[in-house]
């Protein structure tokens, strides 16, 4: 989680934030979110919509000035700043390309804004226009490109001018599936190529897993969790976090001690030791179980040692590589999911069975 | 089913098709028979009746004569009095148009930026006077311009003099202004709702000063409409007759009374309806050309 507020700002972040909320009126967009985006990652923002992901990134660019709170683009205050006094640019949903511009007076506007001398912008942005492969379309309007095609271009328009932290706001949403995945690949190829601080901002959990370098999980306004896809995966800290990334089971229960749950159904299980600021001993938790993670055998099978639960299962769905259980408990359901292969036992509706996980398998989040 | 068959329903469904396509056309002209009918009898008709008189002769009386058809009229455009009425025209109507693009493009924007509720009061606002007569709002003018009226009174007031501004060519301005206005503003507001607000937050992001956005972005993609409205400004300002007269004291002769004046005063109907119809003409086909143009690049 992030440093206990007040601590100092590490100098070497490339983009800083410091107990920042937005108000519209009296609707809270953004909540007190501190945040800091090292130099030359890849950072997602990721929730559902209207959780205050977009109003953040329009803070960093600009486009909103925040209500309280500092903001430091590479220790310089920017919180005031026009959206054109930044060194950020933005890939804006939908690419907002301009209509009446081919494409290469598209790329070279930014520059031609700031008088860079003719010579330099027409190699800048030839250079930009074959780094996103657009090259032979410089003549082209946005209207006669393809989905793609724009979405290139905007990312040239904003390259072009060496951002030193470029934002990107959905820019995958406005594609099909297929070119979404082939887009994908091709931004953080070409990150890794600029090596520019990337910051954006999606409601798809698989696109800020496969992205990111780290990712911050936002809702109502607060940011709940920022971590690495596999931290965020495997140690959720939040009940919303385990929910939107991925698919959990949510068993209620006490935290007693710091490696000890009581479920509520009386079971003690043993937990990765939890960090005070997640809960104290003695308050009521949540644990998550990831359904890839929990085991299930025939009654008779049940491990030593183990913490297990007995159930029935209630349901089962074939998905070709896998095969999900549902499994009644006295108390609730719980599904389980196995791989699909011959050697391991297939289990029918109405089979009394066992489920058990490792003790490193369950994360202990907030209610 | 047999070959044969096949054919036969292949026909008679094509038949039925073409049947159903030529009552559709039918309706179609049936709904715009009345409107159709409407254009020709006033619109039309006048026109081709305006150009016949123009080909005509005046007689010595001062009557017109539907014989000797012959090009006087038209060569009679071209001498110096007539041209130095349609330089005045146009220039009056040119400042005109800048007046009401300066006034109604900032109101347009405002407009344009607010909620659904005060854009629309506004926008009724604005069309209020236009349902007011035109004659009444003009001797409100009259009024407020005058010598004695509430405008000189108030710069007497604050020490600048009495202003007397009454048939001036700034009085026809500005009463040709305050009565094409609306049309200045709905266009303007129209091309202005539709920019995508993005596009200038993109300016914005891309180093662009608001200045500098409002050139290179605002006013390219809202250029429709400055050219509707100043085509809706212009047209209308170029024949304005009531205005003129009862602002300007028809001081200096413009187009509008000029012809009124061919065809009351000078008897020369010819000269009236050639230029009537050479006024008609040039506005007609700017027209056409705008729309046809605008047409695709939108």
């Amino acid at each position: 989680m992030s440093e206990p507020p007040g601590s100092d700002l590490n100098p070497a972040a490339a983009v800083s934030l410091r107990g920042i909320s937005k108000f519209f009126d009296d609707v809270t967009a953004v909540d007190h979110v501190d945040l800091e985006i090292g130099d030359g990652e890849f950072f997602a923002l990721l929730g559902p919509s209207g959780c205050g992901k977009t109003t953040t990134l329009r803070m960093i660019g600009g486009l909103e000035i925040p209500s309280e709170g500092s903001l430091r683009i590479f220790g310089d205050e920017v919180g005031p700043l026009p959206p054109n006094k930044r060194p950020v640019n933005t890939v804006f949903q939908n690419y907002a390309l301009f209509p009446h511009m081919s494409v290469a007076d598209n790329v070279a506007f930014g520059l031609r804004m700031r008088k860079v001398d003719r010579a330099e912008t027409a190699s800048r942005v030839a250079q930009a226009i074959s780094l996103v492969r657009m090259a032979g379309m410089e003549n082209r309007r946005p209207a006669q490109l393809s989905g793609g095609q724009q979405q290139r271009v905007a990312l040239a328009r904003a390259l072009v001018n060496r951002p030193k932290v470029l934002l990107l706001d959905e820019p995958l949403a406005a594609l099909d599936l297929k070119l979404r995945q082939e887009m994908q690949f091709e931004l953080k190829q070409l990150q890794r190529e600029v090596g520019i601080t990337f910051v954006f901002v999606t409601h798809d959990q698989e696109e800020a897993l496969a992205l990111s370098d780290r990712i911050g999980v936002m809702n109502e306004g607060r940011l709940l969790q920022v971590g690495t896809p596999e931290e965020m995966y495997d140690a959720p800290v939040d009940r919303f976090v385990a929910d939107f990334i991925g698919r959990s089971n949510f068993l209620a229960g006490t935290l007693e001690d710091v490696s000890t749950v009581c479920l509520a159904n009386g079971t003690r299980i043993r937990v990765p030791a939890v960090d005070a600021e997640i809960a104290a001993p003695g308050s009521a938790i949540q644990v998550s179980l990831r359904p890839e993670r929990v085991m299930i055998a025939d009654e008779s099978a049940a491990p030593e040692g183990a913490a297990s639960l007995s159930g029935r299962v209630s349901a089962v769905t074939f998905l070709g590589n896998s095969i999900v259980y549902h499994v009644g408990l006295d108390w609730m359901t719980v599904e389980v999911e196995t791989d699909h292969r011959p050697d391991l036992r297939r289990h029918a509706v109405g089979d009394d069975v066992v489920l058990w996980w490792r003790d490193d398998a369950i994360a202990v989040v907030r209610p | 089913m047999s070959d044969a068959t096949l054919e036969q329903s292949r026909r008679a469904l094509g038949e039925a098709e073409r049947q159903r396509e030529r009552s559709e056309r039918r309706r179609g002209f049936i709904l715009a028979l009345p409107s159709f009918a409407y254009m020709v009898i006033f619109f039309a008709i006048p026109l081709v009746i305006v150009l016949v008189y123009s080909f005509a002769t005046r007689t010595s009386t001062g009557s017109t004569a539907l014989s000797d058809w012959n090009l006087d009229a038209y060569r009679k455009l071209g001498e110096p009095i007539v041209r130095n009425v349609v330089v005045r025209s146009v220039i009056l109507a040119l400042i005109t148009t800048l007046v009401c693009l300066v006034v109604a493009y900032p109101f347009a924007w405002f407009c344009a930026t607010r909620s659904a509720l005060t854009r629309n009061l506004l926008l009724v606002a604005v069309m209020i006077p236009f349902w007011t007569n035109f004659l009444v709002r003009n001797y409100a003018w009259r009024i407020l311009l005058s010598a004695g009226g509430p405008i000189s009174s108030f710069t007497e007031a604050i020490g600048l003099g009495e202003t007397n501004i009454l048939f001036t060519k700034t009085a026809v301005v500005i009463g040709l202004v305050y009565a094409y206005l609306p049309f200045m503003i709905l266009p303007l507001y129209a091309s202005i709702d539709r920019l995508d607000r993005r596009l200038v937050e993109a300016s914005s992001d891309l180093y662009a000063s608001g200045p500098q956005t409002f050139r290179r972005v605002v006013l390219p993609l809202t250029m429709p409409g400055v050219i509707a409205g100043s085509i809706l400004v212009f047209v209308p300002s170029m024949g304005a007759y009531v205005t003129p007269e009862l602002l300007g004291g028809g001081k200096e002769t413009l187009l509008g009374s000029y012809i009124v004046t061919q065809f009351l005063t000078a008897r020369n109907w010819p000269v009236g309806a050639s230029l009537s119809f050479v006024l008609m003409a040039v506005m007609l086909v700017s027209t056409i050309i705008y729309f046809r143009s605008g047409g695709k690049n939108l």
